[in-house]
């Protein structure tokens, strides 16, 4: 059960480099070096080609949480800690569909991750609150808040882009808007 | 409303460093006296780290859906997939091993289906007495048997048939030599000569086991011959080697020319050759003679389905039949001349002196 994955995968270095300097190439890189490897396991452990592609992101994610949080140590190799991140969120979610979880066919050295596994969980509860805040906010909050802090538009641009008279409207719009959505995220 | 909107900018641009140290400092001030504001900067902080987080894992997602969309996810998934069986799965780890299994036994199988082509002869042996009732299927190997059986299983009460063969003589006082099957079972015997004359005879020895008989000339009208211009060679004789029979086929003798095409007769029979010759039913015991004229085998049948098949018993086993039979049975030792006349003949003059001695065997059952 051990077919040899021949994709070009990038030093661990040049990943943890990448990352910490925001490098999408490096981000490139390492999500086609390591997919294969996920692939394989989510496709003989009962899960499909989506299955795959949620698991690994969200492995991905962790790792570059892990790395942008500064207390990443190559301790062992990337690979087999994308493995067991991967590993043990996929294990997570077949249990959660209460999937039989033994026999589990495994192609690498597995690690304990659990920490870090924990810690995404709580994250990703966060995004998903934040995620139907901004469902239930509805339009054009959604868009004015997403304007300002994600993109970073500033309040002239919006004022321009939504065509209201002066900014000191718009910022009574992205007030109460803003008012509303945090009101939906905490309360959540 | 006024104140709050003013409020939370200070709070964001404080958040954010953006405020200059004079107004920093007030603003620190503030939020120290009023517990509300310091509430609020708490609470807008946690929900601007959240929604930077959550911008940038938006932001991460999309990078790698632009990535993902780089992997040809159908091929990989092909090659990842777990395979339905063991079976499946033991051949993709096993291939090259099971590809070398299976290239060898294929390759023993050919082989040793083509040296059993080469070996076994298929097909059946005609025995090549003259006759006219009795059906010859028998295989070689079978030769006795199915004679013995044919004769077994003949009623009594059937009226007799014409059977023929040839036959030579073995001594110049009238003994022959003959198929066993084409005198086997005969109720009466009759030889006849190149003229033409018919005399009574009787079988006086039959071997079975090389269906080899010998016959006696019983007929008081029988003169005995002149020496046998013929002899018995012992030696083995080798393939290519050119052959020639004279047999009766018809009423009347028949040369027939050919060479020995194996060694070893009917399903590599080693007291046999494969002579490629052509004979007819008739030609059974007659002699095969080398181009000197040397005795070499006696005709005993050929292959029905293959072309110039014919095959011969080996002149060692007439001699060794010849030995098997008591001196005092043949009345006087059979013994072939030790020279031959016929050497350095021409073919013609050959025939013209042996065909005295090679007589059509006609057998009343």
């Amino acid at each position: 059960m051990s077919n040899k994955l021949s994709s070009s995968v990038p030093t661990d270095r040049e990943v943890v480099l990448g990352i910490l300097n925001d490098s999408e190439d490096a981000l490139n890189k390492l999500y086609t070096g390591y997919f294969p490897m996920v692939l394989q396991f989510i496709l003989n452990n009962n899960g499909d080609e989506d299955d795959a592609k949620d698991v690994y992101q969200e492995g991905i994610i962790v790792l570059y949480n892990k790395i942008k949080g500064g207390n990443f140590e190559l301790s062992s190799k990337l690979k087999t800690y994308i493995y067991s991140v991967c590993r043990r969120i996929w294990l997570k979610k077949l249990s959660q569909q209460s999937k039989k979880t033994s026999n589990i066919s495994d192609f690498e050295d597995v690690m304990a991750v659990e920490v870090d596994v924990e810690q995404h969980e709580e994250k990703d509860k966060q995004f998903d609150k934040m995620q139907d805040a901004l469902l239930h906010l509805g339009e054009p909050c959604k868009t004015i808040i997403q304007d300002f802090y994600i993109n970073n538009l500033s309040m002239q641009d919006i004022c321009e882009k939504f065509g209201y008279t002066n900014t000191d409207n718009a910022k009574t719009q992205k007030y109460k808007c803003l008012q509303r959505l945090k009101k939906l995220f905490f309360q959540v | 409303m006024r104140n709050e909107i003013e409020l939370e900018g200070i709070i964001e641009d404080y958040l954010n460093d953006k405020l200059s140290e004079a107004e920093r400092t007030a603003f620190e001030q503030l939020r120290k006296n009023d517990p509300t504001v310091d509430h609020k900067v708490v609470a807008h902080k946690v929900f601007l780290e959240s929604l930077g987080d959550y911008a940038q894992v938006l932001d991460l997602k999309a990078k790698m859906d632009r990535a993902h969309a780089e992997i040809d996810v159908e091929t990989l998934s092909e090659e990842l997939r777990p395979h339905p069986s063991y079976i499946v799965n033991l051949w993709r780890k096993n291939k090259a091993a099971i590809a070398v299994a299976a290239s060898f036994i294929l390759l023993t199988i050919v082989t040793v289906y083509s040296i059993q082509q080469n070996t076994k002869q298929i097909g059946n042996v005609e025995l090549v007495s003259r006759e006219l009732a009795k059906i010859k299927n028998s295989q070689s190997s079978l030769i006795r048997i199915m004679n013995s059986k044919t004769t077994a299983n003949t009623p009594k009460n059937v009226k007799p048939a014409n059977f023929g063969g040839t036959g030579f003589a073995l001594t110049a006082n009238g003994y022959l030599l003959t198929n066993l099957h084409v005198v086997d079972g005969a109720d009466s015997v009759y030889v006849q000569d190149n003229k033409g004359d018919s005399y009574k005879a009787k079988v006086v020895r039959s071997d079975s086991q090389y269906d080899l008989a010998i016959l006696k000339i019983i007929d008081k009208s029988f003169n005995p011959l002149s020496n046998l211009p013929y002899r018995l060679k012992q030696s083995g004789n080798g393939m290519g080697e050119i052959v020639y029979t004279l047999g009766f086929p018809k009423d009347d003798a028949v040369f027939g020319e050919g060479y020995i095409s194996s060694r070893t007769g009917y399903n590599g029979d080693t007291t046999q050759y494969q002579v490629s010759i052509p004979v007819n039913p008739g030609n059974s015991g007659g002699p095969l003679l080398d181009h000197q004229g040397n005795i070499i085998g006696v005709i005993s049948a050929k292959e029905k389905q293959v072309d110039g098949a014919t095959f011969a018993i080996k002149s060692k086993y007439i001699q060794e039949a010849l030995n098997s039979i008591p001196n005092d049975s043949l009345g006087k030792k059979v013994a072939f001349n030790k020279r031959n006349s016929l050497q350095g003949l021409s073919r013609n003059k050959q025939l013209e002196k042996i065909q005295d001695y090679v007589f059509m065997i006609k057998v009343y059952k």
